[in-house]
């Protein structure tokens, strides 16, 4: 008797398989992974001093405070959107809220060139807003407020997206009974939810994160990417790509590449660990 | 068709699911294979079907060794305990199923399929629901269904995985009819695995039971219920 | 009288999680997007038809769209077969490969382009070797293809995974014992099982393929009525201030983007209601 004949009748032949193995393998290293070693390389290419050294830049160096400082006002904002619209979306019944979930997601379908055309629109110095603000001495676009809301814009439903399935799954009933019990709004929250949700918060700060420390089309287009003023890393990493300092430019993205392998490995530790406390599915 | 197993056994990782097990089942008869879950009685009902392969042993079919046959080749109409129905699939096409799933050269034609499909959902007294899809159908309608698509296969024996484990107590007792109904039609020789002891007494005309991957005892119910052979199945019977 | 807009409910927040939510959702969405609406309501449907009815438009919104496409369809077989390997499959490395998936979401997409160029500019390590068979890659329409299927890939094959997970093994032995062979179980069983979520990861894989611009400028070349795509038409109109145009290609690209995303919603729907609420 063959080999073959003891297949369980729902696995491929062992041929068949191997090919398929081999094809994905093929497929990921070539059109993910070579991308991904291919900006240390280049980034290396004259030495690991060099690579240091274009880092010390002064632009360098406001590029990465900027992005960092970006980073932490968005991402707290959105988690505390994220957090207000789960609850609110989870713990309520109102007409509308299959809308108002469409609306949330709305950014993810929207091109981030056009977000950040939308927001010059809005805030620019000839939108009725825009000028108005721009006389008190507050403008937005070209400056660090539009980064912020481009930012925000494009980073929107991450923190939501991940919270909602979560508290619909976790249901009313814990809240209800703290309530009973006694206890107030906030501390229902801060003793019976936010410990429920706290590993799929994290996951969805995580790749909010992400997504905002590199974020360039919605950012390139309001911040008019003023070296050491608006510039962040990604649009920092542009102009140095475009003037041939390629060492700079991919030392600057190694960096970011960095962040996103930091990114995934703690993303994976989470699905490893809090598995039944995350999303079941996850789009981005 | 006349089944014999000859000492079959399936040992899983180091677990051993059966010792070898022997059991001739004649020609035509409707056999249970009774026992607690963990005794086996699925393992060597879908060693069977050839969907499990034994570790050991030989399974002929009329005499002939099918131990090596592919679940393809075997021609069983499997009844699964799900009932595995297609569910993007209507009914028709859920039992046509089979028969367009034949190499072209001895696939029916068109309007032959439909004239068995017909055929069957009579057999199963559903005659109105080949449109449906099976989210549309009760729990003994799909459990029927099942049955039909097993049948067009023009099987060569029936199996059936605990066919009324899902139903509830009504519904189970018009299917039990149903099931001997359409055995006493077909003539085929059947096995069918249950844990419920007044299903396989009221059922069968031959009772396999099973514990712990051995079988205990086979025979006619009245006789197991009479002269238990084992202490495990007086005990198992007697509750 | 009609239900009420907010049903009564014991739990504390409604006014404080309402108020945030909407007032950031107004804020940072909405007032934005009705910005560029109102612009292209100002400037008119004849306004619009006339800035977006030139050659160079045309070309670039074709191009965005239909290498989108592609890319799209490309992720939808290879995310399919991805899913299948990663659930089904147990191999060294399947984890390493797992995680891999996700990296196209989290590499920035300046980076990805920057570094996509590198491999497949005619000096790079991919485009040296395309290059000796007289194929070039980056700075033509087969780059924008391959920075496209980049930022798409991860798409088809994160929704199908839970769905393969999830296929119930009598369903596809069930198959077998009716005597189909495997590839016809896989074609006619399985594949039709997973189609509804492939085609929602298509749907997403599709909308970011044509927004997207950082993974694409770099290696795209950006010669118009070539390689250049329609984000970055938007940008360079907004660079020269010409803010009626870029409104006007804005609004064509959503108008476009939302009609396939009907269309697929609809394919939808429709695959949904025939295999029940699934």
């Amino acid at each position: 008797m063959s080999d073959a004949t003891f297949r369980p009748a729902t696995d491929e032949t062992p041929l068949a398989r191997r090919a398929l193995i081999a094809l994905a393998v093929t497929g990921l290293s070539v059109l993910v992974l070579a991308p991904l070693v291919a900006v240390f390389v280049e980034a290396l290419r004259d030495g690991i001093g060099a690579a240091l050294q274009s880092l010390s830049h002064k632009d360098a160096w406001a590029a990465i405070k900027l992005t960092v400082t970006i980073a932490a006002i968005s991402v707290p904002l959105n988690a505390a959107f994220g957090i207000a619209a789960a609850w609110f979306i989870t713990k309520f019944d109102f007409r509308g809220k299959a809308f108002l979930i469409t609306l949330i997601d709305l950014p993810f379908s929207v091109s981030p060139v056009v977000a950040g055309l939308c927001i010059v629109l809005t805030f620019g110095a000839n939108s009725a807003i825009g000028a108005w603000l721009v006389d008190q001495g507050y403008p937005i676009v070209f400056a660090m407020p539009g980064i912020v809301l481009a930012t925000m814009f494009v980073t929107f439903p991450f923190v939501a997206r991940e919270l909602i399935p979560v508290m619909i799954e976790q249901g009313r009933a814990e809240e209800e009974a703290a309530l009973t019990l006694g206890a107030g709004g906030w501390r229902v929250f801060w003793t019976v939810t936010l410990p429920n949700i706290r590993w799929a918060l994290l996951y969805g700060v995580l790749l909010c994160n992400a997504r905002a420390m590199g974020e360039f089309g919605a950012v390139a287009v309001v911040s008019g990417k003023i070296r050491g003023q608006t510039a962040t890393i990604p649009t920092t990493i542009e102009m140095l790509y475009q003037e041939y300092l390629s060492v700079a430019a991919f030392t600057l993205a190694a960096v970011l590449a960095l962040l996103a392998l930091v990114t995934l490995l703690l993303k994976t530790l989470l699905e490893l660990r809090h598995a039944d406390q995350l999303a079941a599915t996850h789009r981005h | 068709m006349h089944i014999e197993i000859d000492e079959i056994s399936k040992q899983f990782g180091t677990t051993a699911a059966l010792h070898p097990v022997s059991l001739a089942i004649p020609s035509g008869a409707l056999v249970a294979l009774l026992g607690p879950s963990g005794s086996g009685k699925t393992t060597l009902l879908r060693i069977l079907g050839g969907l499990e392969f034994p570790t050991s042993g030989r399974v002929l079919f009329d005499g002939q060794d099918a131990t090596g046959l592919s679940v393809q080749q075997r021609r069983a109409g499997f009844v699964f305990q799900s009932y595995a129905l297609f569910r993007h699939m209507t009914v028709f096409d859920n039992i046509a199923y089979g028969l367009n799933a034949r190499p072209s050269a001895t696939r029916p034609q068109k309007a032959e399929i439909a004239r068995r499909v017909t055929k069957l959902l009579d057999l199963i007294q559903l005659p109105d629901i080949g449109s449906r899809y099976p989210s549309q159908l009760s729990g003994g309608q799909r459990q029927r269904v099942a049955l039909a698509r097993a049948l067009a296969i023009e099987p060569r024996m029936l199996l059936l995985d605990e066919p009324f484990g899902a139903l509830d107590a009504k519904v189970r007792k018009e299917l039990r009819q149903g099931l001997r109904d359409i055995h006493d039609t077909t003539g085929l020789t059947t096995v069918f695995v249950t844990h419920d002891q007044d299903e396989a007494m009221e059922l069968a005309d031959l009772v396999v039971v099973m514990s712990m991957g051995k079988i205990e005892q086979i025979g006619k119910p009245q006789d197991i219920r009479a002269r238990p052979a084992t202490p495990f199945v007086r005990e198992f019977i007697g509750a | 009288m009609g239900r009420p807009l907010v049903n009564r409910s014991p739990m504390p927040g409604l006014g404080l999680s309402m108020g945030i939510t909407l007032t950031m959702l107004s804020l940072v969405v909405l007032l934005p997007i009705g910005a560029l609406l109102l612009k292209g309501a100002n400037y008119g449907l004849v306004g619009i038809w006339e800035t977006v009815n030139r050659e160079r438009v045309w070309a670039a919104l074709f191009l965005s769209f239909r290498l989108s496409l592609i890319a799209a369809l490309f992720n939808l077989v290879f995310g399919v077969l991805l899913a299948w390997v990663l659930v089904r499959y147990r191999f060294p490395g399947r984890r390493l490969l797992d995680a891999a998936v996700d990296l196209p979401f989290a590499l920035p997409t300046a980076v990805a382009g920057i570094s996509l160029t590198a491999l497949y500019a005619p000096n790079g390590a991919f485009g040296a070797l395309a290059a000796e068979i007289g194929w070039k890659i980056a700075y033509t329409q087969w780059g924008i293809l391959i920075a496209l299927v980049f930022v798409g890939l991860p798409f088809v094959a994160r929704t199908v995974q839970p769905v393969i997970e999830e296929i119930d093994r009598e369903v596809e032995e069930a198959s077998a014992t009716l005597g189909a062979s495997r590839l016809h179980t896989l074609r006619h069983v399985v594949l039709p099982m997973l189609a509804p979520a492939a085609l929602t990861g298509f749907a997403l894989a599709l909308a970011r393929a044509v927004g997207e611009y950082g993974s694409v400028i770099f290696i795209a070349g950006n010669i118009p009525l070539v390689t250049e795509i329609a984000p970055l038409l938007i940008v360079i109109q907004l660079e020269e201030f010409n803010y009626d145009a870029a409104a006007a290609i804005g609004i064509a690209m959503l108008l476009i983007s939302f009609a396939m995303l009907l269309v697929i919603n609809l394919i939808q729907v429709w695959s949904r209601r025939r295999i029940g609420n699934v």
